[in-house]
């Protein structure tokens, strides 16, 4: 990596996704609020940091509970006339980004303005980095997580280290 | 080295504390830090500097901008050889080699300057008509010479070593363009609370402001602005950035060069495009002066004026000392002020009877020859102009000089703001086209709006600013901007026709376009402009007409009789200047040129000899190295241990798809050809998906996990497509049915077990599991934990033995591959490639992406008894059209080799045997292998249905190596017809 002032590591992403069906999306909001014990984010894009994971709407009906680094993901239980969840703990791996440079780099890899209020710490974004589709989370003023799939990690990671 | 002889001793914007040493053609010259290569050249004395395209005549440097047509140059050596750069945009760097172009063996002598001679068969559509007989074939002996005889710079054919990027950047106000009415208009945005980015393609900002003097009232001014745009954190400046073009969501392309100040730094870009989002745009591009067409108007030493203005304050080069301005407006008896403050001779020709008097009197005053209704109507020399020959009312005279500057009007620069469709509007008053009516997220200010006066740049960039950053919500008070006075006289200036008399009269000096051939397209019918660009190819080089343009359609409006805006312009398309593909491609270029996946084996496969092949985005082996010499040998050994122990196959590369919810049956009944509603739970189907349109989608498998849940497999090839479709239908067709669908192709490490073998490996690496065929028949599932991971077996065979598809989450993949190879290694257990695999499926004649190709039915391809009378799932209606159902559609058919020696291939035409092997054949061949079972090449073919009868022949033909061969039609299932190897 050509900056000195970035920093990426690489991780397993435990990850959750739970989904409300139409019509029922109320009741289904309110029973995994219940059963989290947190408020859920409110609309695409925002983000809710609870214990140890961070809730993420990554579409109207559709939650990502993204677990933090050495916690293990496991199914969660949904009543299924309201909604579903299966386990995505296998096949996402979480890159961590940090530096001053990062906007810059991040320049070259996806089209997210890292200056948008919809890019704030706290908020993310889906997007397509070299074609693959990822989620942006972003951490900090200076940091941020991209979600991508495992089998395209390694030449994101190239990419990366190539920037 | 040259002398500067040209240089004046001082003024200027160069540094001349930094010499810069640079060559031509080899020549080693001198310049300053802060000069083009144009004006570097032209301050060495250089005047011939390229040849033109068709003609090879001599030509010099025209303008100071993207707009050059002549002096193009090519830099660099092997693989960072770019041509047809113009002189007059390169940043002069140490060390830079420039070589003219489109000449031999010299650029003083120019063998092919003898096309010239031949002019009256070169002229617009020559090669329709000259070079068409005397055979159809003709052209093509023609063409490769009359490519090599014409043309530009020729590109390196070596890899670029220089690094490329593309990058993305966002903007509230984006302002195209920095002279005066953008840097306004930054200002104003900026002051207002928008986050501004100001593009310049110069590496210095100004605009026409560089054309002033640089101890004046223009200087400070720029001083000033670019201090107080410094200040802002809210603006980046963009200098040497091209914008190229303009797309939709107000997206521009832009091309950013390198820097010339030092050797690059590590790991920095050559060139980097930058895909610049903005919420708004300010247009402030300028206009572009227009050359005058008169005989010989091309001759080296011929400039636009405001270009030899440019030269003379901002590069302090004295090009000429005996100038002839000549003009139809106001603004280039500037020029001839200046230059005879330089000490230049200078006479002014203006085609207008009656100048302003304020202009006359200060060129009494000053010394300039002034000669009112006077044209040039031929020019002298070869290599650089040595006289003109001026018609005037008291008839024609004589004049020498060294440099003719011309001035025919200005054409505002509309080209990226037609980009989007903003059409141009023809100006009466300035005779010129500006932009129509922009949306409400696009600006104008400037020369490009027709507001020619600085002061009224200023003022109308100053409220374009504020206009873009208020669309954006930044309305925060803004002062006015400072005033720049330059004491221009604005008047309406005359339009110049131009004249086809005596010599060449040129209206497109890239593509030796003249006078004559404007008037040929006009005999000949093409008068539309868009004919005329094509008939002539004016305007078709890689200046896209930028001083061509107005001239060609002015004549051809005179031609017609008709006005300018009756006759129209040409549609502008980008790039507005050339972009080098490098630069589009950016750092993807080689193992970045796409993304690969890797299955979680991947590194086991390397390890133990794989020979990987790329299949779409996967990296998959396609033979293991130990199994054979070559892929032929190895895969034959692959497919015999198959056949006759075990192999392993990373299937990990699969779509899988998660589908849940209380409809999910109900779903995919409808969107599968066959049922599953019934399916059991803990069972697995073989599924067929159609388009609407009744032809095979994809295939694959479902299993039941559950009652409301089933976990989809599908082809590799198609997973997304797949998906994708999934999604749309849900969305669209039956979003009323509660079903949620979800990719999980990378949670799941995949693997299959095949082979007789297959259940002892099974049993020897899970012991506790019962793997007997009444536990775990055909097509049956299991799921369970391993190591803490989930795990998912379900007997399905693509091979046509027994076989077991083993998911395992992808963390623990590489641990279960292992555990597999060592539980199997006493029962000869190993891996086997692609290349088996497809064979293996052949041989069974499971139908895959050859057959599935798109074009095949249901029918066709011998699954329309899967379907049986169901109805009312996707593709149903359409598939019962009755040219699906004609007798002699093409459908699949096994075929064998019954030659000796001889082998099928794919894509091979098949004929019936006595046929005339031409045309498209009774069908091909779609897949073939060699069968170690039958002993010999077998493959699966789609064959007319009324000749595709069982036991008799065809010959299969294949072109491309001219190979002959007869072959048996037999059923396409190869091995084991009723399934007893995979039900056992």
């Amino acid at each position: 990596m050509a900056s000195p002032d970035f920093s990426l590591s690489v991780a397993d992403c435990p990850l959750i996704q739970v989904e409300g069906w139409d019509g029922m999306l109320g009741q289904f909001e309110s029973s995994l609020s219940a059963a989290l014990g947190t408020k859920l984010p409110a609309s695409v894009g925002e983000t809710v940091r609870h214990k140890n994971f961070v809730i993420i709407r990554v579409a109207p009906r559709r939650l990502w509970l993204a677990l933090d680094d050495g916690t293990q993901g496991s199914s969660l239980a949904i009543d299924p006339d309201l909604g579903c969840s299966v386990c995505l703990g296998e096949g996402r791996m979480r890159f961590s980004l940090a530096g001053a440079d990062i906007a810059s780099i991040l320049s070259t890899c996806i089209a997210v303005d890292w200056h948008a209020p919809t890019t704030a710490p706290g908020r993310a974004v889906q997007t397509s980095f070299h074609h693959v589709p990822v989620l942006l989370i972003r951490t900090s003023e200076t940091s941020c997580d991209l979600v991508a799939p495992r089998s395209f990690a390694r030449s994101l990671q190239d990419w990366l280290a190539d920037g | 080295m040259n002398a500067q002889n040209k240089r004046l001793p001082g003024g200027g914007r160069i540094d001349r504390s930094y010499p810069v040493e640079f060559s031509f053609d080899g020549q080693k010259m001198a310049g300053y830090r802060g000069d083009t290569l144009a004006s570097a050249l032209l301050a060495n004395g250089v005047t011939l500097v390229g040849r033109s395209f068709k003609y090879h005549r001599p030509r010099g440097i025209l303008s100071a901008g993207p707009e050059e047509p002549n002096a193009l140059v090519t830099l660099g050596t092997a693989g960072r050889r770019e041509p047809n750069l113009p002189a007059t945009t390169l940043e002069l760097g140490e060390g830079m080699a420039a070589e003219s172009q489109n000449r031999w063996p010299s650029l003083a002598f120019d063998v092919q300057s003898v096309n010239g001679l031949f002019a009256p068969f070169l002229s617009a559509g020559f090669y329709y008509k000259t070079f068409m007989g005397p055979t159809r074939r003709a052209w093509k002996v023609y063409e490769h010479f009359i490519r090599k005889a014409a043309g530009l710079g020729r590109a390196g054919t070596e890899p670029d070593p220089d690094r490329y990027e593309v990058r993305h950047a966002f903007a509230d106000v984006a302002i195209v363009g920095g002279g005066p009415a953008g840097l306004s208009a930054a200002r104003a945005a900026a002051a207002a609370g928008a986050r501004v980015a100001l593009i310049e393609q110069d590496f210095l900002l100004g605009g026409q402001l560089l054309a002033e003097r640089s101890d004046g009232a223009a200087a400070s001014w720029l001083n000033q602005i670019e201090a107080e745009l410094k200040s802002f954190d809210t603006v980046t400046l963009m200098k040497r950035t091209s914008a190229f073009g303009v797309y939709d969501g107000n997206v521009i392309g832009l091309v950013e060069q390198r820097d010339q100040v030092g050797p690059p730094r590590t790991g920095e870009a050559r060139q980097t495009v930058t895909l610049l989002r903005a919420r708004s745009i300010v247009f402030a591009t300028g206009a572009i002066e227009r050359p005058m067409v008169f005989a010989n108007n091309d001759r080296p030493g011929v400039m636009l004026a405001s270009a030899a203005r440019t030269y003379l304050n901002r590069f302090a080069v004295l090009p000429g000392r005996k100038v002839i301005v000549t003009a139809v407006n106001d603004g280039a008896w500037r020029t001839a002020f200046d230059y005879a403050a330089a000490g230049a001779e200078v006479t002014v020709a203006d085609l207008r009877a009656a100048p302003p008097t304020a202009l006359v009197a200060e060129a009494a005053r000053i010394g300039v020859t002034v000669r009112t209704a006077t044209r040039i109507v031929d020019l002298h020399g070869g290599r650089a102009v040595r006289g003109a020959t001026l018609a005037g009312p008291y008839g024609q005279s004589e004049a020498a000089c060294d440099l003719v500057c011309v001035s025919g009007g200005w054409s505002p620069t509309v080209h990226l703001t037609s980009h989007l469709g903003v059409k141009p509007r023809y100006r009466e008053d300035i005779d010129g086209f500006v932009p129509g009516a922009f949306p409400a997220d696009r600006f104008g200010a400037g020369a490009m709006m027709g507001n020619y006066a600085t002061a009224d740049a200023i003022e109308g960039g100053h409220r374009a600013g504020v206009e873009a950053a208020s669309f954006c919500g930044k309305s925060a008070p803004v002062s006015a901007p400072s005033k720049l006075d330059l004491g221009e006289t604005i008047t309406t200036m005359l339009r110049e026709i131009p004249s086809a008399q005596g010599g060449k009269a040129f209206v497109d000096f890239q593509m030796d376009v003249t006078t004559k051939d404007v008037e040929l397209a006009h005999r000949e019918g093409y008068e539309a402009v868009e004919h005329l660009k094509r008939y002539t190819t004016l305007g078709m080089g890689t200046d896209q007409g930028k001083t061509s343009n107005f001239l060609a359609l002015s004549a051809m409006a005179a031609l017609r009789g008709a006005t300018v805006p009756e006759t129209g312009t040409t549609t502008f398309r980008p790039p507005f200047t050339p972009v080098a593909i490098g630069a589009l491609a950016g750092r993807a270029t080689g193992h970045h040129f796409k993304p690969f996946r890797r299955t979680p084996m991947h590194d086991l496969h390397l390890a133990n000899g794989a020979d990987m092949l790329e299949v779409g985005l996967w990296m998959r082996p396609w033979f293991y190295k130990q199994s054979g010499a070559d892929v032929n040998e190895a895969y034959v050994a692959e497919m015999r241990n198959v056949r006759q122990a075990a192999g392993l196959m990373d299937i990990s590369t699969l779509g899988k798809i998660d589908v849940q919810g209380p409809d999910a049956a109900t779903f995919l009944d409808r969107v599968y050809a066959n049922g599953f509603a019934k399916l059991p739970v803990g069972r697995a189907r073989y599924g067929v998906m159609l388009r609407d349109d009744g032809i095979v989608f994809d295939d694959g498998t479902t299993t039941r996990l559950a009652e409301n849940r089933f976990f989809m497999t599908t082809s590799t090839a198609k997973a997304a497509d797949v998906l994708s479709r999934l999604e749309f239908l849900l969305d669209t067709a039956w979003p009323e049915l509660r079903v949620a669908i979800t990719s999980v192709s990378d949670e799941w490490a995949a693997m299959s077990v095949a082979g007789p073998k297959s259940r002892a490996i099974l049993g020897a690496a899970f012991p506790s599991l019962d793997v007997s065929n009444e536990a775990l028949p055909h097509m049956g599932l299991h799921e369970s934990q391993w190591e803490g991971c989930a795990l998912r077996i379900v007997r399905l065979s693509y091979s046509g033995e027994r076989a077991y598809e083993i998911y395992v989450g992808a963390t623990a993949g590489e641990q279960l591959w292992s555990r597999l190879l060592e539980a199997g290694r006493p029962f000869d257990l190993k891996p086997y490639g692609v290349e088996a695999l497809g064979a293996l499926r052949v041989e069974k004649g499971h139908v895959a992406g050859p057959e599935i190709d798109g074009r095949t039915t249901l029918d066709d391809l011998g699954l329309g008894r899967m379907v049986g009378k169901r109805s009312s799932f996707v593709g149903d209606v359409l598939r019962r059209r009755p040219a699906l159902l004609a007798p002699d559609r093409q459908r699949l058919v096994g075929l064998e080799c019954i030659e000796d020696g001889k082998r099928l291939r794919g894509g091979a035409i098949l004929f019936l045997p006595g046929e005339k092997a031409h045309g498209h054949g009774r069908g091909r061949i779609t897949s073939v292998t060699f069968s170690p079972e039958r002993g010999h090449y077998v493959g699966l073919a789609l064959l007319a249905g009324d000749v595709a009868t069982e036991g008799s022949e065809v010959v299969a033909v294949y072109p491309m190596k001219a190979e002959t061969v007869r072959a048996r039609i037999v059923s396409p299932v190869f091995l084991d017809p009723q399934g007893e190897r995979l039900h056992g």
